[in-house]
């Protein structure tokens, strides 16, 4: 082709490459296509930078071909995060926020299933020392990398297994327990903070609320962590999902005492009538009846069992119902209505004989 | 690009100088308004996604220790890629002085015969009414690559802030520190040296 290209006036040559590209002044325009009117030279030379042009335009870029997802960039925005973690506290290398572990989770959301399956929970009393490490008073939680390497890969992170579990309370701050998740693989992980620290919490509710993932021995633990913030409101939404939900009967019944103090929420009283009316095991349907007695009193679920009677003292259906309140009518009918189904049906005679000293116990109450 | 920086303009001084004053949300913005551009420059210049990843850490981590120097005496996006730029032309440099490092990640093709997927797939989108040109399109797309892995460093992201990142000489002449007519000589020379590589130009 080049052997056929007829004269190309040198000084015109540079301006058609600019030309090709849009790179070029009015002027400059102008003053080219008159020439190119006059110049078969010149014009060749045009359609071949034209082709040229195009030709690039229609090769895929290098980005397209090694990102065609497009996920580097998130990766990348991680590990920059990090890095800024790294200059903003440099104490990180052995202790670190939490913040990558969010971003990770983020980014990989399959495989934050995986991570969390790593968790166990440890509290010393000489974990309070990792607090002092942080500028952001609310921010008490941190990560303790050991070996200090800068993070852990996806690959690490498949392998590690629960670590154990433990937690007591803090010898500095009495009341507020500390607890320490231990993420264990090959470069053990530790997150360290109350439960009123986000990230501990975050990180006992997922446990709580995707049971099927973990040991029931970790479940256990993080309900125990959780029990006396029932009030928030996402310990309290992981509670209910647990007393839902969970396979292990203990660990729902550890659900349903740690919402002992919530019982005014009308979720929470859902989640009790449904575990007293479906959940297979008696031990939670009995807690469920206490719970709901307790709820419709206001007060400590005074429900005891008086007595060996080999018979199950049945409650007339009418004293029951002319105990119902005013305020919460409709409710109360329905918990009654409902223990009245059990102290005839469940198949458990425990049960049948709680339900009833319940609705003895509510319609006693009511009559004062 | 340069729609985005006009785009992000009023707000822009405000989050600079909050991320001067410490915050790292602040930052972390910025960063998110112009990362996609700097990682798209990194990737086609250093077509490996390792260097692309040490050109983005090592840019975006200078912005960080530097932002105290910016004075608003250009936009911050012209200052954010002088440094970018900067980042690559040094890692094109050290790549080229270790020539058993230059082969690109991406598959090319340097024989006559052409056809691999790679340059198939683009049979697909350019319909041809012309075979010879067409054939001569194929060519040029399958020695591309190795022709621009023999431009100089300052030539080669020349070619490629104009051609795949879009911007203007001007631009690219303040992103490099540059007059637009140093730029465009690059560019012509770029351009030159690359079509008698592929042999479209005597």
């Amino acid at each position: 082709m080049s052997g056929e290209t007829p004269h190309v006036c040198k000084d015109v040559a540079e301006l058609l490459v600019f030309y090709a590209c849009g790179e070029i002044n009015e002027q400059e325009r102008a003053a080219i296509e008159k020439h190119l009117a006059s110049c078969a030279g010149c014009k060749a030379q045009l359609a071949s930078e034209l082709d040229f042009q195009n030709a690039l335009d229609a090769l895929p870029h290098a980005s397209e071909e090694l990102d065609p997802s497009g996920i580097l960039l998130g990766q990348f925005r991680s590990e920059l995060a990090e890095q800024l973690d790294e200059i903003e506290h440099p104490r990180s290398r052995e202790v670190r926020g939490l913040g990558w572990l969010r971003r990770w989770m983020g980014l990989h959301p399959l495989w934050s299933a995986a991570t969390l399956v790593l968790l166990g929970l440890v509290a010393g009393v000489e974990s309070t020392q990792w607090f002092t490490g942080r500028d952001n008073a609310n921010a008490l939680a941190v990560v303790n990398v050991r070996p200090s390497g800068p993070h852990l890969t996806e690959d690490q992170l498949s392998k590690m297994a629960v670590a154990g579990v433990n937690f007591m309370p803090s010898a500095s701050n009495a009341g507020a327990r500390t607890v320490r998740v231990q993420l264990s693989a090959e470069q053990p992980v530790e997150l360290s903070g109350s439960v009123e620290d986000t990230d501990v919490r975050s990180v006992l509710t997922y446990v709580v609320r995707n049971g099927e993932r973990f040991d029931s021995g970790v479940r256990l633990d993080c309900l125990d962590a959780l029990r006396t913030h029932a009030e928030d409101s996402q310990v309290r939404g992981a509670l209910l999902a647990a007393a839902r939900k969970d396979q292990n009967p203990a660990v729902r019944l550890k659900a349903l005492e740690a919402l002992r103090e919530t019982t005014a929420d009308a979720a929470v009283r859902e989640t009790l009538l449904e575990a007293l009316q479906h959940d297979s095991n008696p031990g939670v349907r009995v807690e469920a009846v206490n719970l709901l007695v307790r709820s419709i009193e206001g007060g400590p679920a005074g429900v005891v069992v008086t007595g060996g009677s080999a018979e199950i003292p049945e409650v007339p259906h009418d004293v029951v119902q002319s105990s119902a309140g005013s305020a919460e009518n409709d409710s109360m009918q329905y918990v009654i209505r409902a223990l009245e189904e059990l102290q005839h049906k469940d198949p458990s005679r425990y049960v049948r004989m709680r339900s009833a000293a319940a609705l003895r116990e509510i319609s006693v109450r009511s009559d004062q | 690009m340069a729609a985005v920086s006009n785009a992000a303009g009023t707000d822009e001084r405000a989050l600079v100088e909050h991320a001067q004053a410490g915050s790292r949300a602040a930052f972390e913005e910025l960063v998110r308004r112009y990362d996609r551009d700097v990682l798209r420059l990194a990737l086609n210049l250093m077509k490996r996604t390792e260097d692309a990843r040490d050109v983005y850490q090592e840019a975006f981590l200078k912005v960080y220790r530097n932002l105290h120097r910016f004075r608003f005496e250009c936009s911050f996006y012209t200052w954010l890629y002088r440094i970018v730029t900067n980042v690559c032309l040094d890692h094109l440099r050290r790549r080229q002085a270790r020539p058993e490092d230059q082969a690109p990640e991406i598959r090319t093709i340097h024989q006559e015969e052409g056809g691999t997927d790679f340059f198939e797939r683009q049979r697909e989108h350019r319909a041809t009414l012309d075979p010879e040109r067409h054939l001569l399109g194929q060519e040029i797309k399958a020695k591309l690559a190795a022709a621009m892995e023999r431009l100089s460093p300052r030539e080669r992201i020349v070619f490629e802030m104009k051609h795949y990142q879009g911007l203007k000489l001007r631009a690219i002449g303040d992103a490099l520190g540059t007059s637009e007519e140093t730029v465009k000589n690059s560019l012509f020379r770029a351009t030159r040296k690359l079509r008698i590589e592929l042999g479209v130009l005597r």
